[in-house]
């Protein structure tokens, strides 16, 4: 008796599932949809200034006079949700471009996503070489890819410090790519093995042992691959353990990352790291865009998650205003194409990367990195107001680590 | 021929020994009562027999024939020793029925597995047993009550469901721990004459533990005394009430002969 | 709660008449009426909701495991998501590297977490409340790092490119084909949790929740029923990560299995009724839409989950199935009572 009283309980609820529609705009807009990491203050610093940037183009009157409706949702770094996120915006808000996301793990699933439902897909931050792999022909990468990195640092490194190399690799996705391409990098151009490795927990806070072992093993250099907090508590405690100085500390690309500096102080100083962006850069519009984030968003030497951020919205600014859109109730595929091969078709754009960015036609990651060029940035100086220098500006061979 | 015999049983916690060297005989068919003190290891011997506590080495308790010193508690219960427990540990968030249904938990004539794969039989088993159950509860007076989660019962209805749960294990003897704590003495008397009942229908042994004399005196064929653990007599209820020990442990010395026929017969 | 739980006296009793013809055909008629929905949901909102439809149904078969484990049989787990994710990498591991079936794959998933559950529920014959919460908080986060830090498990990329199942040329690569997979899963896991908790296992379970020393004089074997529902509970979990392992896109990373899902799990259990047999069910389905009706408040929203997790221990501990029992034990007692007073006049 009460078993059946209950399956009408859930019938009822099933029903009040259904009645909770939600609303999709279908006037002449372009609808973007972001995913990103919205957890820590910097991840939603980026999340904002994209938003920021599109409404900067609504107000200076749109693309061809169409506006920007753009949507922006929190994956917290976690694939599942991110896979929401992007079935929603994809299927629900029916966006014609998404972007996202911050993370390699939550990106990697919404490749198929974007692939599945025939949707371009912009990577603001991801930098793992299986999100290219993977050949779909709708996602484009705005930051350098993994594969590239490591050429940049294991080539400066053999060749200006040392072939003796120490690894600290934290688990999460991005550091795991960083200190394994570095290793196969080390090897195969310089034909040597890892002196010391110590795989760590992703938000491990305690290093000494390894720190003391390392410094036993009497290395050149020692990598550090870890999300900025770890690897600032890395960096201190490596001269708490008595590494000298003159054992250079080189850093995953989450180094770039600002609490590195602000927490490691006086341990950043001389660590360097390969990115896409040196705050440092002496370019005009470079120093335009350290003045925009310096006003809006309070800070001084903005990473390179600030600068890719902004380049991704530069190039769907150019792409959305290549393409040939209709924007209505019909046309959202064919729109979306259009927008994809309008993308394919941006070619040597110059922006805040250290380099030019192109992509082309084909699924291939050749086409889809389409940013080769990274910089090799050191601190010269820790804490609040750190200070960066650019050591060295390497754009890598098209074909470099496939 | 005895149904419950221990021998030399001993149990000690830490320093203090509950229950010392003692020899125990529960005769088939008869009601036996235990009587003692606070303290005088009534219901530690309980939780001996029933496998709630592990007797020290040496101790030997035998049901039926079979040696269960070393048996847990559920194989004790599948023997045929039904238990009740000062207070009560009645399954109060399932319904007064289902108690009952857990009590017959033993004879429950299918496995796991038939409930995965042939749920319509089991189905057809439990509704029997459910049928049995609620004469047993027609039998207690608690049928009305039998859809009814055990916390919503009275105190009176708590003891009367305690029994019965015991009761639908089918038990060969049945152990009653204070049973009529805390009843009005109507409620004492409807109770006993319940057990005496069902004693008669199912033709149970009956070992019990009460602190109302009167119950002991009235229905027990043997009483056995504890104080410290250890026998201090034994025999019938009238034996046992003019045995001098027995009196001065457990009424103190200070009264007269007058004095204690009276509180035991109160 | 009177007007609901009286709206539901009608259909009810008419299905409790089928339900006397068959004992399925309850079940059967559920899983007609819920055939359609992927194709209304699709039609009259979008492929989003078929999405979430197939997300509740996992989460149902998880909350539906946990409530036997921690509702019936009262052992205290927060290593249920340790079991999922056991599940779900062993089904994707054996289908990624040896290529076998689905079919195969997740049944060795459901297996292998079984397995692990027996692990899980060891504790709990020495442990009980908390520190048997801590024991189990330590077995499913050491799964996690198990996963997080072996390369082979996927490590920090994840397992990519899980196939999706397939029976002879039909591939269920989209939501609205995966939903017939996790929709009857979910049903069969419902329907079966139905006949272990109607049956002697079930109240023995209860039993052991209730008071452990009882239940063992009353002949229950307490550790073999202890170890039992969290078997019974991983299995449910082995079944529910695979599913969720072959789901499109075919993804998992250690981030999906941590306490911050077990946290959602426990409160979807707690507010759908603890110890109730619906209450996994009605909890599923009610945070996971909520949790998305309250997207776009990303920021509030562990605030809001916490906040109402504790809410409903203070002011409704046996969440809404217990409102429902509650309600249906009051209106049993007054007819008891009316008995009663109709007899003596």
């Amino acid at each position: 008796m009460s078993k059946l009283n209950k399956t009408g309980t859930v019938l009822g609820l099933a029903a009040v599932m259904g009645v909770t529609l939600s609303t999709f705009a279908l006037a002449a807009d372009i609808r973007i949809g972001i995913t990103m990491r919205m957890i820590s203050e910097n991840g939603q610093k980026y999340g904002q200034m994209v938003m920021d940037e599109f409404d900067m183009i609504n107000k200076a009157g749109g693309i061809n006079g169409n506006m920007i409706k753009a949507t922006l949702m929190n994956d917290e770094c976690k694939s599942d949700k991110g896979v929401a996120n992007a079935v929603k915006l994809v299927a629900q808000e029916k966006v014609h471009l998404l972007i996202g996301s911050s993370c390699s793990s939550v990106t990697l699933p919404i490749v198929d996503v974007t692939s599945k439902a025939g949707v371009p897909q912009l990577v603001p931050h991801s930098t793992n070489d299986k999100i290219t792999k993977k050949g779909s022909a709708w996602v484009f990468r705005v930051p350098v890819s993994g594969r590239y990195y490591a050429g940049v640092n294991a080539k400066y490194v053999g060749e200006n410090i040392g072939k003796k190399i120490a690894y600290l690799c934290a688990a999460d996705a991005a550091s795991q790519n960083d200190c394994e391409a570095m290793q196969a990098q080390m090897k195969a151009q310089h034909g040597v093995e890892p002196a010391y490795t110590a795989q760590v927990q992703e938000k491990e806070v305690d290093f000494r042992t390894h720190m003391q072992k390392i410094k036993n093993a009497n290395v050149d250099g020692i990598m550090i691959a870890a999300l900025a907090e770890t690897m600032a508590r890395a960096l201190i405690q490596s001269y708490e353990a008595g590494i000298p100085a003159s054992v250079r500390r080189i850093g995953s690309s989450s180094a770039s990352n600002s609490p590195v500096p602000k927490i490691a102080g006086d341990a950043a100083k001389g660590v360097f790291f390969a990115a896409a962006y040196a705050a440092a850069d002496t370019r005009p519009i470079a120093r335009m865009f350290n003045e925009i984030v310096k006003s809006r968003y309070g800070i001084n030497s903005p990473d390179h998650d600030f600068s890719q951020a902004y380049d991704l919205v530069r190039i769907a600014e150019i792409a959305l205003g290549n393409a040939d859109l209709k924007l209505d109730s019909a046309s959202l595929a064919a729109d979306r194409t259009a927008i994809r091969d309008a993308i394919a078709g941006v070619k040597g754009y110059q922006g805040l990367a250290s380099g030019p960015i192109s992509f082309c036609a084909e699924a291939t990651p050749q086409c889809r990195d389409g940013n080769r060029t990274a910089v090799l940035i050191a601190y010269s100086k820790g804490g609040e107001n750190y200070k960066t220098e650019v050591l060295a500006r390497v754009t890598m061979p098209i074909d470099f680590g496939l | 021929m005895a149904l419950l015999e221990t021998i030399g049983l001993s149990k000690s916690f830490g320093g203090l020994r509950a229950i010392s060297n003692l020899d125990v005989d529960v005769e088939a068919g008869s009601i036996h009562g235990l009587i003692g003190p606070n303290g005088s290891g009534k219901s530690t011997f309980f939780n001996l027999v029933t496998g709630v506590y592990q007797p020290d080495p040496g101790s030997k308790i035998f049901f039926d024939g079979l040696d269960i010193t070393k048996s847990p508690s559920h194989k004790i219960g599948a023997l045929g020793i039904a238990r009740t427990f000062q207070l009560l540990r009645l399954f109060s968030e399932m319904t007064v029925l289902q108690n009952l249904m857990v009590g017959y938990h033993t004879h429950v004539s299918y496995g796991f597995l038939k409930t995965i794969f042939n749920n319509s039989a089991i189905a057809k088993i439990d509704a029997q047993t459910s049928d049995e159950m609620m004469e047993l509860l027609e039998f207690i007076g608690l049928a009305d009550f039998a859809s009814m989660p055990a916390s919503e019962l009275s105190g009176g209805q708590r003891r009367l469901l305690a029994l019965g749960r015991a009761m639908a294990m089918r038990p060969k003897l049945l152990m009653l721990d204070e049973p009529a704590a805390g009843l009005s003495p109507v409620n004492v008397d409807r109770l006993m004459a319940i057990v005496m009942a069902l004693k008669e229908r199912f033709g149970l042994t009956v070992l019990i533990v009460e602190h109302i004399l009167k119950v002991v005196m009235e229905t027990c064929d043997t009483v056995t005394v504890l104080d410290y653990g250890q026998k201090i007599g034994e025999g019938s209820p009238s034996e046992v009430k003019d045995d001098h020990a027995v009196i001065e442990a457990y009424l103190g010395q200070e009264m007269d002969d007058d004095e204690i026929r009276a509180a035991l017969n109160a | 709660m009177n007007a609901v739980a009286s709206l539901l006296e009608y259909p009810s009793s008419y299905i409790e008449k089928l339900g006397n013809i068959h004992r399925i055909l309850p079940w059967i008629m559920a899983f007609v009426v819920l055939l359609p929905l992927p194709h209304i949901l699709e039609t009259t909102l979008n492929e989003y909701y078929v999405y979430l439809a197939n997300r509740i149904c996992i989460f149902i078969m998880l909350c539906v495991g946990l409530n036997i484990v921690k509702g019936f049989c009262g052992q205290v787990t927060v290593g249920h998501v340790g079991l999922y994710a056991i599940g779900a990498v062993t089904s994707a591991l054996i289908s990624l590297h040896l290529g076998w079936s689905f079919w195969i794959s997740l049944p060795l998933g459901v297996f292998a977490a079984g397995l692990a559950g027996v692990i899980v529920g060891l504790p709990s014959v020495r442990l009980e409340g908390a520190y048997l919460a801590l024991a189990t908080l330590g077995l499913g986060e050491s799964v996690r790092i198990m996963i997080a830090v072996t390369p082979f498990f996927g490590s920090s990329t994840g397992l990519i490119s899980i196939p999706s199942p397939a029976i002879g040329g039909f591939v269920f690569d989209t939501y609205r084909s995966y939903y017939y997979l996790v929709m009857t899963a979910a049903l069969i896991g419902i329907y079966l949790s139905f006949s272990i908790l109607r049956s002697a296992t079930g109240r023995a379970f209860m039993a052991v929740r209730e008071d452990t020393i009882a239940a063992a004089v009353h002949g229950i074997n307490v550790t073999k029923y202890k170890l039992l529902a969290f078997v019974i509970s991983a299995l449910y979990a082995g079944a529910a990560g695979g599913l969720f392992a072959h789901m499109p896109p075919g993804y998992i990373h250690h981030n999906n299995f941590t306490i911050i899902e077990m946290v959602t799990l426990l409160l979807m259990v707690v507010l759908g009724g603890i110890g109730h047999i619906w209450g996994g069910v009605i909890g599923a389905i009610i945070v996971t839409i909520i949790y998305d009706q309250t997207l776009e408040f990303y920021f509030y929203q562990p605030l809001l989950f916490g906040l109402s997790m504790v809410l409903i221990v203070l002011f409704m501990p046996r969440g809404i199935g217990g409102m429902i029992d509650r309600y249906l034990v009051t209106k049993r007692f007054m007819a008891i009572q009316e008995g009663k007073s109709n007899g003596a006049s």
